[in-house]
């Protein structure tokens, strides 16, 4: 089932505004009883942040607003001085270390518009002064003459050359795992649609495989972890890529933990467990204690379904190297990598960040000692665990992965605040990580679709950019080349090009 | 000296040995995952060819980056020595790995503190490439049969402190040293790797080769070299490229060798725990710190075995509290002593032994606590009498097999196969078979069969085996008339045909026996009428008990099973143009000729025989293609470890069946979606993974994980399940388990209200002996974790003595077995009395012979609540220690 419109064509990009009365932003415009209702400021801001229907000018759309800096100023040409711009004190209290107010609201502006934020926002770090935070891009001196148009994009997830289907995705990104039980099928859904659009995939997480899911079979992941819950073999033959889960990086040495309130019962029926009642997967496998015994594990996915490619989804321990090197010889298509930045509020504090190693450490060893062993273009090396924007994408690329698997990016393009109660059912005031009735109805599947789409878009026109400027004709051309990076820690006395601030 | 000053003084005189390694221990070890172990040990020495097989068949548990084998108990002549020299030498392999010679090596370590009585350079294939697929030359072996200088030991006792050491255990010390000495010298991990000893004690040797186990058979020529102990050992190192075996097993103490399926935890602190005493990992495995911990506690510390093994594997929890007080008390030392040192994780040991000072050749099979590796146990006895241990019981078979086709004193099945139980009070997790070398008669060692504990494991006694072409045909008068079954055949009843061979076990002798199975396969093949009803026939032989008085059961089993091959072996190829019939014959040869059944044709007969065990080309996807061509019913015979029976065929395949003969492999029937898989024997691991529909019958034991995830099914055990059964289902699995479980039974069990529609496991806690007597076992349920965390379902366990405690509960509670749980269960156990024979009122319904009621002898686990399961969110994964 092929998308309608090929993907990333511009025209998926339509306007996909914030579900809610007031979106969030950085700045807050108000508007006194003095005004007249001129309608000056609408005819001077070209965003559209002032707005008049009917007789009157609409409550401000604030969230566009470029601040106090804006050129255009409507607050200093209001002839009555009804309007004030100041930071809103809601942003102030947005977002964290990881995800600066500044990337929350500016990934709030592209799923709306599809569109890199123009307005000064922050939108390619954060704040946490270490990991991405910390890595700079290098743009070359004399870049080769590339126009960001012509830059590939794709990336292949078949190099074995086993004789199992070869899958180009255009974009290097799919969806990471969320199981139905930890998020709404809306968002579910709306993911699926969004990978079918984008001609990518998205994985089921291991709750199951709902209905819902099958007109996407083609773009859909499905995902065996350590709980079974849900798989079945029809679920394992109707895809093309199976995941295995073995880890998670928020949260090695834990397997998956629904919490019971959140087992209402459409999630107890499809994982067919009790109401109630916590859910626990082990952490390992109980039948895969060894490498051996994975690579029967695998043997085992490849004999019920004979097309499919295999992926592996580990975090990071100290030999992850020695892990990927064995995945690859019991037989996967796809080392997924998981670090220890991302997990939602469910997974336990003291776990995330704490025992994996941060993904930026963890690719370019697995990357190099691929290389070591000769097997590095037989294998596609994903990597997931806090990456947040086209810049981390870049980054990760450069260190050696061939692509990446999001999951906070795609909650946060559902309107997710980070507010860290995703565990308990009625918690997320957002509607997106919850199984209640009521709260789910708050998101519609279409809307998160088309948040998505516009956020991938504006990510892989930034990527080309980006590579553009580099000189890249390909994002395949960057994997593992660090000489395109610079940490803030250790610049060295000479850069031969232009480090990116 | 007391035992105190005497472990002391050792651990001192080697001080010195590791001079100059790094202070802090290298915290990167060889990484490697769990791999093929597999070892046997006879009564007679028999030839390396026999190891080859089991190795060849687990492939698919190495890489072919490393195999190992090591050879125990030799006849003298085949070295060149004498028995004395062979009884007293040590017996030194050094591995050449630069290939320029040990001129240094020997000049340095070897001619000045030895008397070699023998040295040569071991004999090998001219070309290693002749060998398909082995990639890296395996390093030349010098072998030296050799004592100690006594004006060197005399020397070394003085410069060490020694001096109060009795003679014997002086030189094996000496002999220690002096290969650290050389290990240090020329195996040098960060700089030059130009040779190493792979092994040094008496009447044993070790080979090992970058590459899978049985090339180191062909490759140093051992197909006909004869050893009563063989092991093996198939690696996977996760590092891709090898260049030579020194991170391969096995590996050694003194006189011992060791082999390891697993990967524990706590290397580091064991290395640390080594470390303390002295002693310093050169190779960085964890196999290699294991077989020090052996040398230290048997030579150093003095141990017996018992207490060796508790060192390793100790007692735990319930199982603790049901030792004897003086083995408490013992039992608590050691653990407070040696626990850091005790391997942490997935772990099964496979040890060849020479206890020199018992005069005894051992082969010891020892598991983790919590089981986690696969192993099965095997033993066979006769006129010579085996044991084997391995990883799968396909490998156990393959030996069989193998060692059958030169000798017919060996039957192809084992008189008895069971599983350690570890760390636990009724086995110890360990299993010796030992030869007393101090008895030999001839070529012959008396062999026997212990646990840990030393009491006995014995076959069935006062049974003769089958000897072929022997004694038997001779015993005719050569006047009787062969056995005719025409007549029966032609009244087509099965259930008298089953019977009267059964009334006629204890008459007939297996001459008669022979006949009779003679007399089947002739009339098997002459209509699908008569194949039905001989199938029918040899399959209730082959998987029911009955009494077969002084025959042994294997006896039978063994010709069966070769009646039952031959006859499906003269089934019509599939690709022939015979006329139609019901059965088809496909096999590896003619896979290519599969094609949709024609009318009339409905079984499709699969010979499993030289099929790969997994990918594309393996029967388990060929009979997933059957099935789409629209074959419903399939005979899978002569297996060898095939895994995915039954996997790939999608959903709602309620109306096909099948039949599986032989050795079958791991992962058959899981995700099964309706279908019915019948199992004739004995089934390996992680069977009915995310089963959801269908019925599976094992007619025997199943292997661990058995159900994993799990949604659904009907399913019979005739015997036990290994550990971790049940884990993680849910929905409505229902199963009956006629034997016990090893531990673990359904942890995390969330299978709703089974009263309401969700599942259940029963155990019966019974198995049934040699002459087909139901009976109970001792403790229907030994383990110390029944049911933990469960949430949902049941367990009806068999247990009218109330033998079952609070202790084994974890989160489940008891509760009132009612008539509605009765009603729930009883047609499952009319249907397990059809199957197996173990009648409801007169086996499971009798205590001591007398009848009792359903809620007299079944007990109820339900689910409970738990705050864990229930209470709100952890926040921080603190909360235990707030």
């Amino acid at each position: 089932m092929n998308a309608p419109t090929k993907a990333f064509d511009p025209s998926q990009v339509k306007e996909a505004p914030s579900r809610f009365r007031t979106a969030l932003g950085k700045y807050r415009v108000s508007r006194s009883a003095k005004c007249t209702v001129c309608g000056l400021c609408v005819d001077v801001c070209p965003l559209g942040v002032n707005e008049k229907t009917g007789g009157r000018i609409t409550s401000p759309r604030d969230y566009k607003c470029l601040g106090p800096k804006c050129p255009t100023a409507c607050f200093k040409q209001c002839p009555v001085q009804a309007i004030t711009v100041r930071t809103d004190p809601t942003f102030e209290t947005m977002g964290d270390y990881r995800w600066t107010g500044d990337m929350l609201v500016s990934t709030y502006y592209m799923c709306e518009t599809g569109r890199i934020p123009q307005n000064g926002l922050e939108y390619r770090t954060g704040a946490s002064d270490g990991g991405f935070d910390k890595l700079r891009l290098i743009f070359p001196k004399d870049p080769a003459q590339v126009s960001p148009e012509e830059v590939d994009t794709s990336i292949e997830l078949n190099r074995t050359g086993d004789g199992r289907p070869q899958i180009d995705i255009p974009f290097p990104v799919y969806g990471g795992g969320m199981s139905f039980g930890s998020v709404s099928i809306r968002a579910i859904v709306g993911r699926m649609k969004a990978a079918q659009a984008l001609n990518s995939f998205c994985c089921t997480g291991e709750g199951g495989y709902p209905d819902d899911l099958i007109p996407y079979d083609n773009h859909v992941i499905t995902q065996v972890a350590t709980g079974l819950f849900g798989v079945r073999e029809e679920t394992i033959q109707r895809v093309r890529i199976v995941e295995f889960k073995y880890a998670q990086g928020a949260k090695p040495g834990l397997g998956g933990h629904l919490l019971g309130d959140k087992v209402t019962p459409a999630v107890a029926k499809m994982r067919e467990a009790v109401v109630g009642s916590a859910l626990f997967s082990p952490f390992p496998f109980h039948s895969v204690y060894s490498v051996e015994d994975h690579k029967k594990h695998i043997d085992w996915i490849k004999a019920t379904n004979s097309k499919a490619l295999v992926s592996v989804k580990v975090s990071t321990p100290t030999d992850v190297d020695m892990v990927a090197v064995g995945s690859y010889f019991a037989g996967a298509h796809i080392i997924h990598l998981d670090g220890s930045y991302g997990g939602t509020g469910a997974a336990p504090d003291i776990a995330k960040k704490n025992i994996a190693m941060p993904i930026e450490y963890a690719v370019p060893m697995v990357h190099r000692f691929l290389v070591a062993e000769g097997i590095r273009d037989k294998i596609t090396l994903i990597a997931s665990g806090g990456i947040r924007t086209p810049h981390d994408l870049i980054k990760i690329v450069a260190l050696g992965a061939d692509g990446i698997v999001t999951g906070t990016a795609d909650m946060v393009a559902m309107e997710c605040v980070r507010c860290h109660n995703c565990e308990s059912g009625r918690g997320c005031a957002r509607g997106i990580a919850t199984t209640d009735t009521g709260l789910v109805e708050i998101m519609k599947a279409d809307w998160v679709a088309q948040r998505l789409i516009n956020m991938y878009q504006a990510w892989r026109a930034e990527v080309q950019r980006i590579l553009a400027k580099m000189g890249l004709k390909s994002i395949r051309q960057l994997v593992g080349r660090t000489e395109f990076l610079a940490h803030l820690d250790y610049l060295p006395d000479h850069v031969d090009g232009e480090i990116e601030y | 000296m007391n035992s105190h000053e005497y472990v002391r003084s050792i651990l001192a005189a080697r001080q010195d040995l590791y001079k100059g390694m790094p202070k802090n221990l290298s915290l990167s070890t060889e990484e490697e995952g769990g791999c093929g172990v597999t070892g046997f040990c006879c009564s007679i020495p028999v030839r390396g060819r026999h190891i080859f097989k089991p190795s060849a068949q687990m492939h698919n548990r190495g890489n072919g980056k490393g195999g190992g084998i090591a050879a125990m108990g030799f006849i003298p002549e085949m070295l060149g020595v004498d028995q004395t020299t062979l009884n007293e030498d040590y017996l030194i392999h050094i591995a050449d790995l630069d290939g320029e010679g040990l001129k240094a090596l020997e000049e340095k370590f070897i001619y000045p503190f030895l008397d070699v009585h023998l040295a040569e350079n071991i004999p090998h294939v001219d070309d290693y490439r002749d060998i398909a697929g082995l990639e890296v030359r395996p390093p030349d072996i010098y072998r030296y049969f050799a004592r100690v200088k006594p004006n060197v030991l005399k020397a070394f006792a003085a410069k060490k402190g020694l001096t109060k050491m009795a003679p014997r255990d002086l030189e094996d010390e000496f002999i220690y040293q002096n290969s650290v000495s050389i290990n240090r010298t020329f195996y040098d991990p960060q700089g030059k790797m130009k040779a190493f000893v792979m092994s040094h004690g008496r009447n044993f040797f070790v080979l090992k080769i970058v590459g899978y186990a049985e090339w180191v058979v062909q490759y140093y020529k051992l197909d006909n070299f004869k050893a009563n102990i063989w092991i093996a050992h198939q690696r996977y190192p996760t590092k891709g490229r090898v260049w030579h075996p020194g991170g391969a097993h096995p590996f050694i103490g003194l006189n011992e060798a060791l082999v390891h399926n697993g990967d524990f935890a706590n290397y580091y602190s064991v290395a640390e725990y080594l470390k303390q005493r002295n002693i310093f990992p050169l190779f960085h495995t964890d196999t290699e710190v294991s077989a020090l911990l052996f040398d230290l506690y048997s030579r150093v510390y003095g141990y017996s075995l018992e207490h060796l093994i508790e060192a390793l594997a100790p007692t735990q929890e319930m199982d603790f509290d049901y030792l004897s007080k003086d083995r408490q008390r013992i039992y608590q030392e050691i653990q407070k002593t040696h626990i850091h040192a005790s391997p942490d994780g997935p772990w099964f040991f496979i040890v060849a032994r020479n206890d020199t000072k018992n005069n005894e050749l051992q082969l010891l099979g020892i598991t983790d606590t919590a089981m986690l590796r696969p192993q099965v146990f095997a033993l066979q006895e006769g006129s010579i009498k085996i044991g084997l241990v391995c990883s799968e019981k396909q490998a156990i078979d393959a030996t069989l097999d193998s060692l059958a086709a030169e000798d017919p004193r060996f039957g192809t099945v084992a008189d008895m196969y069971w599983n350690a139980r570890g760390g636990s009070h009724t086995d110890g997790g360990t299993f010796i078979f030992r030869l007393d070398n101090s008895k030999s008669n001839g070529e012959e060692k008396p062999m026997t069969c212990t646990d840990k504990f030393g009491r006995e494991i014995k076959a069935p006694q006062n049974q003769v085996p089958f000897l072929p072409g022997r004694v038997f045909y001779l015993m005719d008068d050569g006047q009787k008339p062969m056995l005719d079954l025409t007549e029966e055949y032609a009244k087509g009843d099965a259930d008298a045909l089953y019977k009267m061979f059964i009334a006629s076990i204890r008459d007939w002798d297996y001459a008669e026996t022979l006949d009779c199975l003679k007399e089947l396969k002739r009339l098997a093949n002459e209509s699908d009428g008569n194949l039905d009803l001989t199938l029918n026939v040899m399959t209730r032989l082959i998987d029911l008990r009955y009494p077969t008085f002084e025959k042994k059961r294997r006896s039978l089993l063994q010709m069966y099973n070769y009646t039952l091959n031959r006859i499906l072996c003269g089934v019509a190829p599939l690709n022939s143009d015979q006329a139609q019939g019901k059965y088809r014959y496909i096999d590896f040869e003619s896979r290519k000729t599969l094609r949709a059944p024609l009318p009339g044709e409905a079984v499709l007969v699969v010979d499993s025989a030289l099929f790969p065990p997994e990918g594309d080309e393996a029967d388990g996807v060929l009979l997933r293609e059957a099935y789409r061509l629209g074959w419903k019913q399939f005979i899978i015979f002569r297996c060898r470890g095939q895994r995915f029976y039954g996997c790939g065929f999608g959903p709602a395949t309620q109306g096909v069946r099948m039949d599986i003969y032989g050795s079958s492999g791991d992962y058959i029937a899981s995700g099964a979606d309706g279908l019915e898989i019948y199992i004739h024997g004995n089934a390996q691991d992680q069977l009915g993974q995310i089963m959801k529909e269908g019925k599976l019958v094992i007619y025997g034991d199943v292997g661990q994980t058995f159900m994993y995830g799990a949604k659904g099914g009907d399913v019979y055990i005739m015997g036990n399940a290994a550990g971790r059964p049940l884990i993680n289902a849910v929905g409505h699995p229902r199963v009956v388990i006629n034997g016990t479980c090893l531990d673990f039974l359904a942890e995390s069990f969330m299978a709703g209200d089974p009263l309401n529609g969700g599942g259940f496991v029963v155990v019966n806690g019974m198995t049934i002996d040699h002459q087909g007597n139901v009976i109970p076992q001792a403790s229907p349920y030994p383990g110390s974790n029944l049911f933990s965390l469960a949430s949902g379902g049941a367990i009806y366990v068999r247990d009218p003595h109330k033998l079952l405690v609070e202790e084994q509960l974890n989160g489940g509670v008891y509760a009132d077995m009612t008539e509605a749980d009765w009603e729930l269960i009883l047609p499952y156990l009319q249907e397990n009395e059809r199957l197996f024979n173990i009648s409801v009122e007169n086996h499971l319904l009798k205590v001591d012979g007398q009848p009792r009621t359903y809620d007299e002898v079944y007990r109820k686990v339900a689910a409970q609540k738990l705050a864990v399961l229930t209470g709100k969110a952890q926040k921080d994964g603190l909360e235990e220690y707030k």
